[in-house]
């Protein structure tokens, strides 16, 4: 089998699906379903292989090369999986809308261009795909309209911006050694001066840094991941920030390799240090600003930036353990953060788009499943264990204590009860509390959501007790970077310096509850009441008013709202607009008077004449 | 082999919930002693929970039964992390860090529970309860820290079994900041005053509790019974050095527990700003220096 | 093999006999243009692989240069005829039904004139007749910026008018210094008696031609005629304008500097003045309301980065530079011409009033995205690979000078995407949702067709720049070995 034939399948289909959507909307459904499974199929058989293909060579002298391993095996396949679940996901959710056929060209477009940019074997195709995943979800960003407008312009700006930092990257790369290769570039820069390596760093930092939404990258992605489709936002937040992540994956352990890496820089000055600082600060800022927001989806895209620092700090760590917590947690984010995406979408679609926090409350009663996905969505999030997210949070304590960074690891807990109060939130403004009448007569999520919901969910409790599974697949990918793999079982990781094991934990919960259980069961049975049978003080309970999620945290909100303006934005609207007013200064050159242009040209005409006969310059 | 372990589970479990609820008798009384009052026998916590698992209960749904379950078995499931004495039946699944984990599925749960009772009092009594937990996990989280950065495990065991060799943590200098940040921090995590405002019965009617009926109370007096005892037995460990057998452990965590009654005893309540404010301050500034004075030392082990 | 001078004498005699063809009907005068531009189109096809063997010249009269005015089909010359052949004909289809007011006639034949004096100058081995051509050029390109004779248009054509005779005279008197210099018009037989540019008397010609063409190429500061002729003519023309007319200007840069003087020197210069005329054009179009306006000043900052390419000098330099002159070429027509069809619909040239035109006019505005996005340098589109050379030319240079121009030039990049994105948002995601009443009002075949052969090479050519490499190359290597050029026309 080809790699070719997947990305054949995938761009063709984003296509067809359009051409299809003319014909019957049905076989249209069908067909985008379809293609995206098909592709996750595809890669499965993937597994463990590794092989490399030219598949273009007609753009300048760039043979283009696709290639796949262990590593580009995982991330290939968590995105095309994540992706064909929101696509599942959208068949209910986008009926309302119109513009169908568009969305899902682009989203399979969108899913196609991530698999591109993934299976590539060169930084040119790498390129081209980045380029056209960035326009590809400009344009569906924006679908929604209104607020999701200057969303999608601020991703797009900051997108070039980045892409054209890398460009100059890889063609300064391509000057000084000839090639776009990865595995012929590999090591190359163990020769250079480290001035150059910072430089290549620094510009690859800002095209992927953008993407994986780095502090103080991340302005595009709070508005763009919360004012686009739910489904969408799932891909974005599940799987596209990690793009970012495998772009710095690749470019410490594929490009540069580990070894100049760590001696690139000293101490706490090293690149090694400054990346997981960055990162460290990538998980407190936005945790503490998640707490603040009323909005789920931006509640979620907040906390996306955060969880993405997590798994930069793994990344930049460096130790074995902590790049295994890094792509590891990459994996759990996926699942959990598209979960929560299509949870919050399900509500937002029964609701008619209700995704304020204020208004809601009480949904339990009517979507049971949809809650269920949320609180173990939620419980992946802060990593309660026996959810996948808790192993890889381990690791990443662990790593940073034993390695004597505890001011780290410190930023990387804080972030973790930060998130356990605005997951808290989340869940409870949602579906716990009070059902206000209005959504008395809500209908439960249709199958089509409660489908790739209920997958996800159980996806995140069976990696949580068997962490092996994943970890397994990572191992082998540490063994392709240099690093020694970890002692691992299924269930579990041995270590001199601290051991774990889901499988004890497991049976320990498991039998507790039981026993629990059964002395509950076995004692008096409790009558059910309805929400209208409160405790109230003596008084009936208020209708729509019984019910306590505004300012939830007051208490803590007004205490750091007054710190936790973002800034970093501010200072870029700040820019925008001194461009702005930059250009209409200097559009006050074309005065409109035609003797003031002769003038220049007469002008111009002796200036270069002037310059000649006083220093003879040419 | 697996049977002394099951054994000791047990014996674990069923110890902690006596002294738990011993804990919860004393306390009644030594504040009525306080008070001038006679207060009553130290078994009534006993008594009050086989008559609530007698009386009729009322439940909200599915969540709310669900909630008390997890809330319970996290509690229970810490226990057997948690070295008693020399007894620690899960030493080797992942040490302090699933422990600081496994301390959040009680009030998680409970949080779960009280939500869906659809009472407001009860949605603040949780609000309050995340606040606090976020004001005093900043310098515990500081605190244990600088304990593993000592230490340089992660292992509770571990760190016992190296203040046998060395001493206690508050005879290592370089912890004594920690050490008092802890002393300074212990009521909040165990609800004393001046930290008593998740559950203000004069306010906010018992808070997570409002809704709570029968069984549901007794086992929410059950769980909290637990969490006394966890949060004093895992100071205990960590900076009095743990104990040699169970009943030597015993009596170190009744010591420390009769002394925060005394100041429980006797303060007014913060309000939650108020809290928040006074824990991120002394104590972490503290716990902070401390964490410096380690990575300054070095590793001692 | 076909006489190239063909591609100069059809256009030429077709556009005198339109007037003629009135007689018969009055339908058949807008077809003149089409024909005439199919033909050359085919002509200078054909000439293609035969130009890339060897130079083509050809001696009008019978006089053997530097005696006589010669043709010289050089490989960039035929590249310019095929570029010039194509544009005009696809926006001569796209004349059928926009042009529909006034007089047709006048349109039509100075539309074949502009061609022709365009093709002429890009053709031509006579400084004098390049001269000649080049008015021609610039004459009809002033009167049909005052096609519709509105007060705009009249006024933009006069401001025109008078920066491009000031431009002209100073080519006129560059000229004429040139000939009492070296008694000959010829350009390869001046070339051959310059050596270096230092000394003043061949310095001031060589400025003369820089600034005088540099009017038509719309360099900074020679530009300010630009944005009100582009965007006050007919969009046809303003395609016209934008995708030949100060490409043509260019070219006449390019040959005086590269080919004429050999002032390898003065390319520094030039390197900054690119730069600055980049950066210009981009910010003054970054909060532009009005879209024609907005892609006029674009093109100025395309021209500053082609200049930028050209500059640098190397070989890659300038196949960059003449890649992205045929991309800007391109898409910057297809824009003016899908923009051109949306402004007749909405009646405003104002941006806000695109809002709702995916829908209302979804291939034209599909057309418009793809052209934005090919300008911005998006892949697969052939704005891409014509910046990625640019970028690799000038990077290969391994110089912190080079690197921050490079730095400058991305910087307008990420301008020039801000409003070009804008702009399909606005199309695309602005507006009311769906209005009651809203009709679909897709664009007549004449206008669709052009348009999508534009979007049609802007991607088979972004995916497959391989079609258009070889003839750059050897264009590019024409310019750079003036020995060469020298060497085949005075043997």
């Amino acid at each position: 089998m080809n790699l070719s034939i997947i990305l054949a399948i995938a761009f063709g289909g984003a296509l067809l699906t359009y051409f299809s959507g003319k014909i019957s909307k049905k076989a249209r459904d069908v067909l985008a379903v379809l293609i995206s499974l098909v592709i996750a199929v595809i890669l499965a058989f993937f597994y463990n292989t590794s092989s490399r293909e030219i598949f273009y060579t007609g753009f300048l002298d760039f043979p283009l090369i696709l290639r796949i391993d262990t590593f580009s095996w995982f991330f290939a396949f968590t995105i095309a999986v994540i992706g064909s679940f929101s696509i599942i996901f959208s068949l209910s959710y986008i009926r309302k809308k119109g513009n169908t056929d568009y969305y899902y060209t682009m989203m399979l477009l969108v899913i196609a261009s991530m698999i591109g940019i993934i299976l590539s074997g060169d930084l040119v195709s790498f390129y081209i795909f980045w380029e056209i995943m960035s326009w590809s979800t400009f344009l569906l960003i924006s679908y929604n309209r209104g607020p999701a407008i200057a969303a999608g312009i601020k991703y797009i700006i900051m997108s070039v911006t980045g892409s054209v930092a890398m460009l100059v990257g890889i063609i300064s790369l391509y000057s000084h050694y000839g090639t776009v290769i990865y595995t012929e570039l590999s090591g190359l820069l163990y020769n250079a001066s480290s001035g150059y390596t910072i430089f290549i760093f620094v510009l690859f930092f800002i095209a992927l840094g953008i993407k994986n939404a780095i502090w103080p990258l991340h302005v595009w992605l709070p508005p763009a991941h919360s004012e686009a489709p739910s489904p969408f936002s799932a891909v974005l937040s599940g799987t596209l920030i990690k793009i970012g992540t495998y772009g710095i994956i690749l470019l410490i352990y594929v490009i540069v390799k580990i070894n100049v890496f760590l001696n690139l820089g000293e101490g706490i000055v090293s690149a090694r240090y400054i990346i997981a600082v960055t990162g460290a600060i990538t998980i407190l800022i936005p945790t503490f600003i998640a707490l603040l927001q009323d909005d789920a989806k931006r509640l979620l895209a907040w906390s996306t930036i955060a969880q993405a620092g997590y798994i930069i700090l793994g990344i930049a760590y460096g130790t074995s353990e902590s790049v295994a917590s890094g792509m590891f947690h990459f994996f759990n984010h996926a699942i959990f953060k598209a979960l929560l995406f299509m949870v919050v979408g399900a509500v937002e679609y029964r609701t008619n788009g209700v995704r304020d926090l204020n208004s809601l409350g009480g949904l339990i009663k009517k979507m049971p499943v949809t809650f269920v996905g949320g609180l173990i969505g939620i419980c992946g999030l802060i990593g309660v264990p026996l959810t996948n997210g808790f192993v890889s949070k381990w690791l990443i304590y662990k790593t940073l204590i034993i390695n004597n960074s505890p001011f780290l690891a410190f930023a990387a807990l804080l972030g973790t009860w930060g998130t356990i109060l605005y997951s808290y939130k989340l869940l409870h403004n949602m579906f716990l509390g009070q059902l206000p009448e209005k959504y008395e007569k809500l209908e439960r999520a249709p199958f089509s959501m409660q489908l790739p919901i209920v997958i996800l969910s159980l996806a995140i409790i069976l990696f949580g007790i068997l962490p092996g599974l994943p970890l397994k697949v990572i191992n082998s990918i540490e063994s392709g970077f240099g690093l020694e793999p970890l002692t691992i079982n299924i269930w579990g990781i041995t270590s001199d310096t601290g051991t774990i094991n889901m499988l004890n934990l497991f049976v320990a919960v498991f039998l507790i509850g039981i026993m629990i259980w059964l002395i509950f069961k076995g004692s008096k049975k409790s009558a059910g009441i309805g929400q209208y049978d409160n405790y109230a003080a003596g008084t009936t309970v208020p209708k729509n008013k019984y019910h306590y999620s505004v300012d939830f945290y007051g208490p803590l909100h007004r205490m750091i709202s007054p710190y936790l303006r973002d800034f970093i934005d501010d200072f870029y609207m700040s820019l925008a607009r001194s461009i702005k007013n930059l250009g209409n200064g200097i559009r006050r050159i074309y005065t409109g008077d035609v003797g003031y242009y002769a003038i220049y040209i007469m002008l111009f005409l002796a200036l270069l004449i002037f310059i000649q006969i006083k220093w003879k310059l040419w | 082999m697996v049977m002394t372990t099951i054994l000791e589970i047990i014996f674990i479990i069923l110890l902690a919930g006596i002294i738990g609820l011993f804990f919860l008798g004393l306390s009644r009384k030594i504040m009525a002693r306080i008070h001038w009052r006679y207060g009553p026998p130290i078994t009534q916590p006993l008594i009050d929970i086989i008559k609530l698992f007698n009386q009729t209960s009322m439940s909200h749904g599915f969540l709310f039964n669900f909630g008390i379950i997890f809330s319970l078995a996290g509690s229970v499931v810490v226990l057997l992390f948690l070295p008693f004495g020399r007894i620690c039946p899960l030493s080797d699944s992942g040490g302090l860090l699933v422990i600081l984990y496994l301390m959040l599925i009680a009030p998680l749960g409970l949080a779960l529970s009280g939500g869906e009772a659809a009472n407001p009092y009860t949605s603040i009594g949780i609000s309050r309860k995340l606040l606090l937990a976020f004001g005093y996990e900043l310098p515990l989280l500081l605190i244990l820290l600088t304990v593993m950065t000592h230490y340089n495990t992660i292992s509770i065991v571990e760190i016992v079994n190296k203040q046998f060799q060395a001493g206690w943590s508050f005879q290592h200098l370089s912890l004594l900041l920690p050490g008092i940040a802890y002393i300074l921090i212990l009521p909040a995590i165990l609800g004393f005053r001046p930290f008593e405002l998740i559950q203000a019965p004069q306010e906010i009617s018992s808070g997570p509790m409002a809704e709570y009926s029968g069984k549901f109370l007794a086992l929410t007096t059950i769980q909290h019974a637990f969490n006394i005892f966890i949060s004093i037995s895992l100071f205990t460990n960590l900076f009095l050095g743990g104990a040699a057998n169970p009943g030597y452990f015993f009596l170190k965590i009744l010591a420390v527990f009769v002394i925060f009654l005394f100041a429980n005893a006797v303060f007014p309540r913060f309000r939650i700003e108020q809290a928040i404010k006074y824990l991120w301050r002394w104590p972490s500034i503290l716990a902070f220096a401390g964490l410096i004075i380690v990575l300054i030392t070095g590793k001692n082990f | 093999m076909v006489n190239p001078i063909l591609l100069i004498v059809i256009p030429l005699g077709l556009a005198f006999v339109v007037p003629l063809f009135r007689f018969i009907s009055k339908k058949i005068e807008k077809f003149i243009p089409f024909f005439a531009l199919l033909a050359n189109l085919i002509i200078s096809l054909t000439l293609f692989p035969h130009v890339l063997e060897k130079p083509i010249h050809v001696s009008i009269g019978g006089f053997l240069p530097p005696l006589g005015i010669n043709l010289v089909a050089g490989p960039l010359g035929i590249l310019f005829a095929m570029l010039i052949a194509l544009v005009g004909f696809l926006v001569s289809i796209y004349a059928f039904a926009y042009i529909k007011e006034k007089d047709q006639e006048k349109y039509h034949i100075l539309y074949l004139l502009l061609l022709t004096g365009a093709t002429g100058v890009v053709l031509t081995g006579d400084i004098f007749n390049l001269f000649v051509f080049f008015e021609i050029l610039c004459i009809s390109s002033y009167s049909l910026v005052a096609y519709f004779g509105d007060k705009p248009g009249i006024e933009s054509a006069v401001k025109y008018l008078i920066q491009g005779a000031v431009g002209s005279s100073l080519v006129l008197i560059g000229i004429g210094l040139l000939y009492g210099q070296f008694g000959t018009l010829n350009m390869a037989d001046i070339a051959s008696n310059i050596h270096s540019v230092h000394s003043i008397s061949v310095f001031i010609p060589l400025v003369l031609l820089i600034t005088g063409f540099g009017v038509e190429a719309a360099i900074f500061p020679l530009n300010a005629w630009l944005p009100d002729a582009h965007s006050s003519a007919p969009s046809s023309i303003s395609a016209i304008l934008s995708g030949i007319a100060i490409e043509v200007g260019l070219y006449a840069i390019v040959r005086v500097v590269f080919t004429l003087f050999g002032a390898s020197s003065i390319l520094t210069f030039l390197l900054f003045l690119g730069v600055i005329t980049l950066l210009i054009g981009e910010l003054c179009a970054f909060n532009q309301e009005n879209i024609k306006r907005m892609l006029a000043y674009s093109s100025i900052g395309q021209i500053g980065l082609i200049v930028f390419a050209l500059s640098i000098g190397s070989l890659s330099g300038i196949n960059g530079g003449l890649f992205q002159l045929v991309s800007h070429t391109l898409s910057k027509a297809l824009l003016f011409l899908a923009a051109g069809y949306m402004i007749f619909r909405s009646g405003s040239m104002n941006i806000s009033s695109f809002e709702g035109m995916g829908k209302k006019m979804p291939y034209t505005s599909f057309a418009f995205t793809i052209g934005a996005f090919s300008i911005v340098g998006l892949p697969p589109f052939i704005g891409f690979p014509g910046k990625f050379m640019i970028l690799k030319a000038a990077l290969f240079e391994q110089d912190i000078l080079f690197t921050i121009l490079v730095f400058l030039i991305l910087l307008a990049t990420i301008i020039e995407g801000a409003y070009f994105f804008r702009v399909v948002q606005t199309i695309y995601f602005k507006g009311e949702k769906s209005t009651p009443g809203q009709e679909r009002e897709i664009a007549p075949l004449s206008v669709l067709i052009p348009v999508f052969i534009f979007v049609g090479l802007i991607v088979v050519i972004g995916i497959y720049p391989k079609l258009i490499t070889e003839i750059l190359e050897s264009s590019a290597s024409e310019l750079l070995n003036r020995a060469d050029y020298i060497k085949n026309i005075l043997p």
